[in-house]
């Protein structure tokens, strides 16, 4: 299975194996990584599920649609070219070894 | 409304009243034999058409030119009438504009701000609840932080606060189809709209609160100064009985569902996943309606153009459809963020995070100090649109 790994805020990594599909947010969530809310459960309707990413196969990452684009305008830690909302990324064979940087403001 | 007319060819008529108190108690069943019966459901009793499934209930949530909210959203042509060019009963753009306005203080950053306060509120009772053990979670739980915390944030003059708790759920009470309830209402109704135009004015209001920002923005000109007096209720309104019925909910659920509660405490992180399926399984709000601006074809029943069908969330959020074992709470449920108990579309609530954040700070405190909830006694709140429990007696262990 894919492996992601969470760089979390308190400098901890957090390396996790999701199943296809399943989205980053959740991958976060139901291993127990509290440090992403995900609050409205994965709709792209809250950016607290906001992180950055610092590296792995960037290239594989699925494009931005327009509410996520729209929504991370809104997440409270700085959006930088690098912010993307978790819940809209999938976990694919492609992703393996991605790494995300979670902020600390949610 | 017109209820003589021929139902629309593919209907299924049915002459059940929902909206009588059996069924407002216990709408579940009746719900149920409609899914079954079809798509489309011609409501004889009302004139009224219903989509009791979520595909149909989805697509019209999404397509406002058909489904008009600017033709009313509530079930009576005289409420409809009253509430006709506000934020809840208009199209874009007009829609558009007002919802800029009303969203800008609930929008994530905003809300971001007031995690930490809400989370000392929260904890500051939860302690005070737990060491007295036993507690009614409908009211000494689920009111504090809808009545403290958002109240003073909207900011309207102290003496309407305690009213708004009578006032908000007889607001809903008019979205019913006119009975005795929904008349008995109108009067209440009445004293709520003469609060937002004599007392809801610049230098009564909180002078930083959310209320006074909608006159700021009047001022601007981003909204209408006639406009603003209307808008003064959008905030308390629809954030009162909708989150502190969703509240109780919870803790009803958790009560009756151990196992559940478990499997949170084991990871607190699922809080949002358990939030999602209890507002899916007991939608707050149960139906509202939409005005058939155009004749447009729905689960292959063209419905004609001036007619009006209720939306109904909570029957949607049951449809075996769409949802695995419907009726059983499930906080592990994968697709449970899919649910329209907060709407769909342009009208999608605006409070629902701020709801979800009070939520979660309610269950974060309850989560290190509870192992069980004890149920003693639940009693129904009765409306013609919204569910909830009014009483819901536990003990904590
Ligand atoms: C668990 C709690 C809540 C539930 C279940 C709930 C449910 C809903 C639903 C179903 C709608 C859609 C109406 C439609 O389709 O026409 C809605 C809209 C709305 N809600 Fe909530 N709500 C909740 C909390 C809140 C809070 C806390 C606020 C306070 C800001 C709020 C303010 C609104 C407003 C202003 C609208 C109208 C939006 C529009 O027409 O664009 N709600 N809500
Ligand atoms: S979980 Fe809400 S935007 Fe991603």
């Amino acid at each position: 299975m894919p492996r992601v790994t969470y760089r979390l805020p308190d400098g901890r990594d957090c390396e996790v194996e999701l199943s296809n599909g399943q989205s980053l947010m959740e991958g976060a969530i139901r291993n127990g990584i509290g440090a992403i809310l995900g609050e409205c459960g994965g709709s792209a309707m809250c950016a607290t599920c906001h992180v950055y990413i610092e590296g792995g196969p960037v290239g594989a990452l699925p494009s931005m649609c327009d509410d996520e684009d729209a929504m991370l305008e809104e997440a409270a830690a700085e959006r930088l070219g690098n912010s993307r909302l978790s819940c809209q990324i999938r976990m694919n064979a492609a992703l393996d070894g991605i790494v995300v940087r979670v902020p600390e403001e949610m | 409304m017109n209820s003589n007319v021929e139902p629309a060819k593919g209907a299924v008529c049915s002459k059940a009243r929902l909206f009588d108190e059996e069924y407002l108690l216990d709408p579940y069943p009746l719900y149920q034999e409609f899914r079954d019966a079809g798509p489309v459901i011609w409501l004889e009793a009302y004139g009224l058409y219903m989509l009791p499934r979520y595909v149909e209930t989805r697509r019209a949530l999404e397509d406002w030119e058909s489904f008009s909210s600017a033709g009313g959203v509530t079930m009576n042509d005289i409420m409809n009438e009253k509430l006709s060019g506000g934020l809840l009963c208009s199209d874009p753009p007009r829609h558009d504009s007002l919802r800029k306005v009303i969203e800008r203080p609930v929008l994530p950053r905003a809300l971001s701000q007031l995690r930490e306060r809400v989370a000392s509120e929260a904890k500051g009772l939860i302690e005070r609840l737990c060491r007295q053990k036993k507690f009614d979670a409908a009211t000494e739980l689920a009111h504090h932080l809808p009545i403290t915390i958002v109240s003073d944030l909207v900011g309207l003059p102290e003496e309407g606060r305690e009213r708004m708790l009578v006032w908000a759920p007889a607001n809903f009470d008019c979205f019913g189809p006119i009975n005795a309830r929904t008349n008995a209402a109108f009067p209440v109704v009445g004293e709520m709209v003469e609060y937002a135009f004599s007392q809801c004015v610049p230098g009564k209001l909180k002078p930083d609160g959310w209320a006074q920002m909608i006159w700021e923005a009047a001022h601007r000109g981003e909204v209408s100064l006639e406009d603003a007096p209307f808008m003064m209720n959008d905030y308390m309104g629809p954030s009162l009985d909708t989150t502190i019925f969703a509240t109780t909910w919870l803790i009803w659920l958790f009560a009756n569902n151990p196992e559940q509660w478990r499997k949170l405490r084991e990871n607190p992180a699922m809080i949002p996943a358990a939030i999602n399926e209890a507002v899916r399984i007991e939608s707050p709000i149960q139906n509202f309606s939409r005005h058939v601006a155009r004749d447009v074809e729905i689960g292959g029943v063209i419905l004609p153009k001036g007619s009006r069908v209720i939306v109904s969330y909570g029957s949607a959020n049951r449809d075996e459809r769409k949802w695995g074992n419907p009726t059983e709470f499930d906080i592990m449920r994968e697709d449970s963020n899919e649910h329209l108990g907060f709407g769909h579309g342009e009208h999608n609530c605006v409070g629902k995070n701020l709801a979800r954040l009070e939520m979660r700070a309610l269950l974060t405190e309850l989560i290190p100090r509870v192992e069980r909830f004890e149920l003693h006694e639940a009693k129904p709140a009765i409306n013609n649109v919204l569910h909830g429990l009014k009483t819901c007696r536990v003990t904590v262990h």
